[in-house]
């Protein structure tokens, strides 16, 4: 954590009586105007929820939100959840759906940050192209490609039936064998730009004169990027992998619009399943048990991306 | 002599024809992944053109018999009981995300502006918390809100989307904007606090019009996710009037699913606006976006 504090620490004395901490917080106390309006919102909008969740965990609740008459059940939702069928399907799902998004969106935008890396014609519009997907609505995006799936007029269906790959248009997001696939070109396309713009943003950091001199060295260009540029990306790699996953991990507009979870809950990940368990069920304690599993599992990653940030730090001060 | 001056010339077009073989990779590379990303837009448009009844059929007509922009002009017809529809949400998404944007970047400039200059005890802990917060999503937060809105009476109306949407509006404007200030050279304010001005009047005068790019950057983020935002929509909002593009389209088809070209239209009309103000100024939001990542 020491890490975030940046260069402007001057004291890095240990302060451990109390009375010392108190005169400290109020020789800064003009710092903490700054802050405290933020301190505010985030409080009522980010701790009380957080809290909240926690507690509304323990408990069985009424449909309807009649919160007063909910009962005190200690960890019965998190038993139930881990005894539920539905939980592994959901979490497979989940892993599925993260993960090979999460490559798979990596993998093409480094790739098409790479092949856009130097000087040509039309590089600045193609760029412009390839990045639009990710600005606009998941929502819109739903709807474009449940259109171009459509198991009646959908023109993949069209085309695998004109090249005479299909009798007949297969169903894409209606067939539990197919659904997830599908879904994950979808998020893919939604999230490989965002990939591009920051691998494209590292690799203008790669020194010019390092793989000049590997070149005069005899390195080819993949012993070039192997060698030299990969080694040299490595923080925005982890830092851009982690968010993306974080992002998959939370993904909600894309399943629920398309699919809604179904056929069968084929397409179902953590966060439309606790949805429904919340708003379509009105299961609350459940949804919120979930939620706090969740949250742990994010706080793990949080880990991970906070030490991914500090390694890039730690490079700065030992430049 | 000789052959070696072969063996020379014969490595460097070996490896000249390496190096090409990577570049044409890389060309046809970027043909698919161009294909990949235009041909669901490009087919939106063109289904936005066709009739109802042109839409469907099997196989598909690749380019409509009878192109009409007779779905636009329903979109934007105010006489229309459709129009109608789509301009209020078309209002309600601009007003809603532009309360966030502005709230967004007046709370988070001095609270970022802070994290960037001042040590106090905290601080890292609450930098921290912020920067945690960018993981969660919304569905966590989302039961306990709509308790808590339900509480206030602010179920229904766009003063809770506009609350809420500062849950993940607030800790990234605060992020991006600290990324701003550190790579502003604190000799700037010295300079200005030697000649007479308070240490607030620095931040006034000097920082923050050399933030600029990084407050607009900041607020087309906030923007363009407020304008993109649907599951607090979708949970707080239930009449007609007050619904947001996203969740106001959504209820506009389910009742009548069939018509695609209307739907394709609309989602056509709600990515514009964004389309338009990212690729104004993406070189502004693509710099601050990647500054924290990358820097070095």
């Amino acid at each position: 954590m020491t890490i975030l504090t940046g260069k402007a620490e001057a004291h890095p004395r240990l302060q451990s009586d109390r009375s010392g901490v108190l005169r400290k917080i109020w020789e800064h106390r003009a710092d903490y105007a700054y802050v405290l309006p933020s301190i505010a919102v985030m409080l009522i909008v980010i701790a009380y929820p957080i809290y909240y969740t926690i507690e509304l965990s323990f408990f069985n609740t009424p449909p309807g939100l009649q919160l007063r008459d909910k009962i005190f059940i200690g960890l019965d939702n998190y038993t139930a959840i881990l005894k539920s069928p539905v939980f592994w399907k959901v979490t497979s799902n989940t892993l599925i759906w993260t993960v090979a998004s999460t490559l798979i969106a990596f993998v093409l935008g480094f790739a098409c940050a790479l092949a856009l890396h130097g000087e040509f014609v039309g590089r600045g519009i193609l760029r412009a192209i390839l990045i639009i997907p990710w600005v606009i609505s998941a929502v819109a995006a739903s709807y474009i490609w449940k259109w171009i799936y459509h198991s009646d007029f959908g023109i993949i269906g069209a085309v695998l039936v004109g090249l005479g790959w299909a009798d007949r248009p297969p169903n894409f997001i209606d067939s539990v064998g197919t659904v997830l696939p599908s879904l994950i070109v979808v998020n893919i396309w939604r999230e490989f730009p965002f990939a591009m713009i920051m691998m494209m943003a590292g690799l203008q950091t790669v020194p010019d004169q390092l793989l000049r001199a590997a070149k005069v060295d005899g390195a080819n260009a993949w012993q070039r990027f192997w060698h030299v540029t990969f080694p040299h990306l490595r923080n925005v790699s982890t830092v851009t992998i982690l968010l993306l996953a974080v992002a998959n991990f939370n993904s909600f507009i894309i399943p629920w619009i398309m699919t809604g979870g179904g056929p069968s809950n084929a397409s179902h990940i953590w966060i439309t399943h606790i949805y429904e368990l919340a708003f379509g069920r009105q299961r609350w304690g459940v949804a919120s048990a979930y939620s706090v599993l969740l949250f742990l599992i994010l706080m793990a990653l949080g880990y991970f991306y906070v030490r991914a940030l500090s390694g890039n730090e730690r490079k700065d001060g030992s430049a | 002599m000789s052959t070696i001056a072969e063996t020379t010339h014969r490595r460097l077009t070996h490896r000249r024809m390496r190096i090409d073989g990577w570049r044409w990779g890389g060309r046809i590379f970027l043909v698919f992944m161009l294909l990949y990303t235009a041909l669901p837009m490009i087919w939106m448009l063109i289904t936005s053109i066709k009739s109802g009844f042109a839409a469907m059929q099997f196989p598909p007509q690749w380019w409509p018999d009878q192109p009409t922009l007779d779905s636009y002009q329903k979109l934007l017809d105010p006489q229309n009981s459709v129009g109608q529809d789509f301009l209020r949400f078309f209002w309600n998404s601009l007003f809603v995300s532009t309360a966030t944007t502005i709230l967004s970047v007046i709370v988070a400039v001095p609270a970022a502006y802070a994290f960037s200059r001042f040590t106090f005890p905290g601080r890292n802990f609450l930098f921290f918390a912020v920067l945690l917060r960018n993981m969660f999503p919304a569905v966590i937060f989302l039961v306990p809100l709509f308790i808590l809105m339900r509480a206030v009476g602010l179920v229904n109306t766009h003063g809770s989307l506009v609350l809420t949407y500062l849950t993940f509006g607030l800790p990234l404007a605060i992020w991006l904007l600290k990324g701003f200030y550190d790579n502003i050279p604190v000799q700037l304010e010295q300079a200005a606090r030697i000649d007479g001005a308070t240490r607030f009047q620095a931040f006034l005068l000097i920082v923050m019009p050399l933030s600029a790019p990084g407050i607009i950057a900041t607020a087309i983020y906030s923007f363009i996710g407020a304008w993109n935002e649907y599951i607090y929509a979708y949970t707080f909002l239930s009449k007609n009037e007050q619904l947001t593009l996203p969740v106001g389209i959504q209820r506009f088809f389910s009742e009548n699913t069939t018509d695609f070209p209307g739907l394709m239209a609309a989602s056509f009309m709600m990515s514009v606006p964004v389309v338009v103000l990212f690729l104004v100024l993406q070189r502004y939001f693509v710099r601050a976006l990647t500054e924290g990542a990358v820097k070095h």
